[in-house]
């Protein structure tokens, strides 16, 4: 094994863009009276050291500003540590931000031409696998358009085909596979199974947890620009979302507990600043009775009532389902209230309806959260406060077991083809 | 999946194959090259009915407005005016359209400089090479015009290519200066647009060097676009060969220049990346 990608003791130094002279005369005036106030510099990256070996699949995780982004870039090679080195070995492509990866005035067809030359292909050679990459981009139509007319997910099929198809040794991508449908994920981590299974490097930072859990062998953890540790993705993880709770926490005590209203907290927890706060959550039947315990497969309403104590533009909601054991059944995200239901009011409710829940019999926990667009912390998150009973149904499952209420059939007969349901 | 692995491992060892062979690097840099160039040349005229048409209406019209200008308002009384012009203004052309447009090269390109494996510097040498095709359509123009006017064609239009060669070198290492200098300072493209405009009048493109007081003809000596420009007119015009010495001041003046260049872009380059 040998390591692709070293960084050491790396270092990145910013001057903050507000107090960049721009013009001659500004800069002389800087000059004449005195040189940059260090106050004006913002360190990025501070002392980070690492090693990537060949194959392997590295996350970097971290909150909103901790760095993830400067790293990869210094990484791909763009710009230089103020301190410490980047040592690459091999092909390196980049997936980094959105929209500077082509060139808007140019189409599908002559970006591809040009991201094919850049990773040392002849155009020859680029001809070849054109439609392949179309093809996977599933672009055919919009090909011959010019990039500034995709929509963000069509800019993300093109990228990712393209970067993939040309074949480089290391490849690092930056948060974007959190973009596109659904669908088009799971093509693109397929993609990256394959593209892992020829013994290729990966390096991704994403917010998406599972992304994380699912394609990284080994992850390491950015706070304030410092790695504060590189390890097992599990433990990784764990260092943090402590460190976002803890950041969290830090910031209500900032904000000061002002604010009224207290939930009678018989279990469970519950954090964030409360600068949006969930006050009420209601569980109720398809009668509209409010339930602490329902059948298995029957309707569940969820309602949850919030109130802002500043007025807040678009935040994420979250509502999920988990099991007694910390399974989680189900969850999902709205990334944008404002998209969804308009800009948040200052009270405002939201209901979620789920026409059947289809659970075992057993103890069900509903999680709600309330987060910044950002993920960069927590406005309130419900963790074990709203419980719910699932109880048999009448179609019982006397012997089946696990999470959720199936209904097979089973049917027997003397081979495959011939089976017919009893 | 296998197929794919297959595809890939082959694909692996073809390019380890094919990597070592000089000629496949030469056809590759040819490629990028040429692909860079006619990027650089068609984002210009995108999204516009007459295209690179433009490239020729412009220098037309310029030489209309000098003709009307200096023979019939300030009648300069030059033999063949616009020939004589239209030999001058083209390399003039070339020089100061490649000059203006090398502002924007860092920021109008993010794609390409944001690249891992693009040297941003090449971009001087791309920007220089498509203002040369605007010159390279003219050229049947002036020839048309030239023969129109009766001057014969010499041998001595077969220096064209070493003064393009040090006029590139030159236009790519002031380019190198200015594109990156325009990255931190804004002033630098209002500046560009200043000088050019002095400097035109400053080079003999519509007159003739001789006409001009004595005291002032160091100027035609040192400003080298003057000497160049002095130079493409004896070939074209003239049908004489150019005169070496100033040329070979001009060739220094030019290595200078992008050996200076180099200078700034190489200890600028990270920053720019940071900055753009």
């Amino acid at each position: 094994m040998s390591a692709v990608l070293t960084a050491e003791a790396v270092s990145k130094r910013f001057r903050l863009q507000r107090n960049r002279p721009v013009t001659l005369k500004e800069s002389a005036v800087r000059w004449l009276t005195g040189r940059l106030d260090p106050a004006q510099a913002h360190w990025a990256l501070r002392d980070v050291s690492f090693e990537v070996e060949r194959g392997t699949a590295l996350g970097i995780i971290g909150h909103n500003g901790a760095g993830k982004s400067t790293l990869l870039r210094l990484l791909c090679g763009l710009g230089r540590p103020t301190r410490g080195q980047v040592r690459r070995a091999g092909q390196v492509s980049g997936l980094l931000d959105l929209g500077s990866g082509f060139h808007p005035d140019m189409t599908g067809r002559e970006n591809i031409t040009t991201g094919g030359l850049l990773m040392g292909l002849t155009k020859r050679e680029v001809l070849a696998q054109q439609d392949e990459i179309i093809a996977f981009a599933e672009l055919e139509k919009f090909i011959d358009e010019p990039v500034r007319a995709y929509s963000s997910g069509m800019y993300l099929r093109l990228a990712f085909a393209t970067a993939m198809q040309f074949d480089p040794d290391v490849l690092l991508i930056d948060e974007v596979l959190a973009v596109g449908d659904t669908r088009f994920q799971k093509k693109c981590l397929d993609r990256l199974a394959t593209f892992r299974a020829a013994g290729k490097t990966l390096i991704l930072t994403s917010h998406v947890m599972e992304q994380v859990r699912a394609l990284c062998d080994e992850v390491l953890v950015l706070e304030e620009g410092r790695a504060v540790l590189q390890g097992e993705p599990e433990t990784a993880i764990r260092c943090y979302e402590d460190l976002m709770r803890k950041r969290t926490e830090r910031r209500a005590a900032k904000i000061g507990d002002g604010l009224a209203p207290k939930l009678a907290i018989a279990q469970g927890t519950r954090q964030g600043t409360q600068e949006a706060m969930i006050t009420t959550v209601m569980l109720r039947n398809d009668q509209g009775q409010q339930i602490e315990m329902m059948p298995s497969g029957a309707a569940l309403t969820v309602e949850l009532e919030y109130q802002l104590s500043r007025p807040i533009a678009d935040m994420i909601v979250s509502l999920g389902v988990f099991s007694e054991a910390h399974i989680k059944c189900f969850e999902e995200i709205i990334p944008s209230v404002d998209a969804v239901f308009g800009r948040p009011t200052e009270r405002g409710a939201l209901r979620c309806s789920l026409p059947e829940l289809p659970l075992m019999p057993g103890r069900y926990y509903v999680n709600v959260g309330l987060y910044p667009t950002d993920w960069a912390y927590v406005f309130d998150y419900h963790w074990q406060l709203h419980m719910i009973d699932i109880t048999a149904a009448a179609s019982a499952l006397p012997n089946a077991s696990g999470v959720v209420a199936l209904h097979p059939v089973w049917s027997a007969g003397t081979n495959m083809i011939g089976a017919r349901p009893l | 999946m296998n197929m794919r692995l297959q595809r890939l491992s082959g694909l692996r060892a073809s390019k380890l194959g094919q990597r070592t062979s000089h000629l496949r690097s030469m056809c590759y840099q040819i490629d990028l090259l040429h692909h860079l160039v006619w990027r650089d040349f068609s984002l210009r005229y995108k999204q516009s009915v007459l295209g690179i048409l433009w490239s020729l209406l412009l220098p037309f019209a310029q030489l209309l407005v000098m003709v009307f200008l200096f023979q019939a308002v300030v009648p300069l009384n030059i033999e063949a005016y616009p020939a004589f012009v239209f030999s001058a203004l083209l390399p003039w052309n070339w020089f100061s359209s490649s000059l203006s447009s090398a502002c924007g090269l860092f920021v109008g390109n993010r794609d390409l400089v944001r690249h891992p494996n693009f040297a941003p510097a090449r971009l001087m040498l791309v920007n220089t090479l498509s203002n040369l095709i605007t010159y390279l359509a003219a050229l049947p123009i002036l020839i048309a015009v030239l023969l129109a006017y009766g001057r014969p064609l010499s041998i001595a239009l077969l220096t064209l290519p070493l003064l393009m060669l040090i006029q590139s070198v030159l236009t790519v290492g002031l380019s190198m200066v200015i594109a990156t200098l325009n990255v931190f300072y804004r002033d630098v493209q209002h500046i560009v647009v200043v000088a050019l405009m002095l400097l035109f009048y400053l080079t003999p493109v519509f007159y003739r060097p001789q006409a001009v007081a004595a005291q002032y003809h160091l100027v035609y000596k040192v400003n080298p676009i003057a000497v160049l420009v002095q130079d493409y007119r004896s070939i074209f015009f003239e049908a004489t060969l150019p005169s070496w010495g100033p040329l070979l001041y001009v060739a220094s003046v030019s290595i200078v220049a992008y050996g200076i260049g180099t200078l700034i872009y190489g200890r600028q380059q990270h920053d720019i990346i940071d900055t753009i």
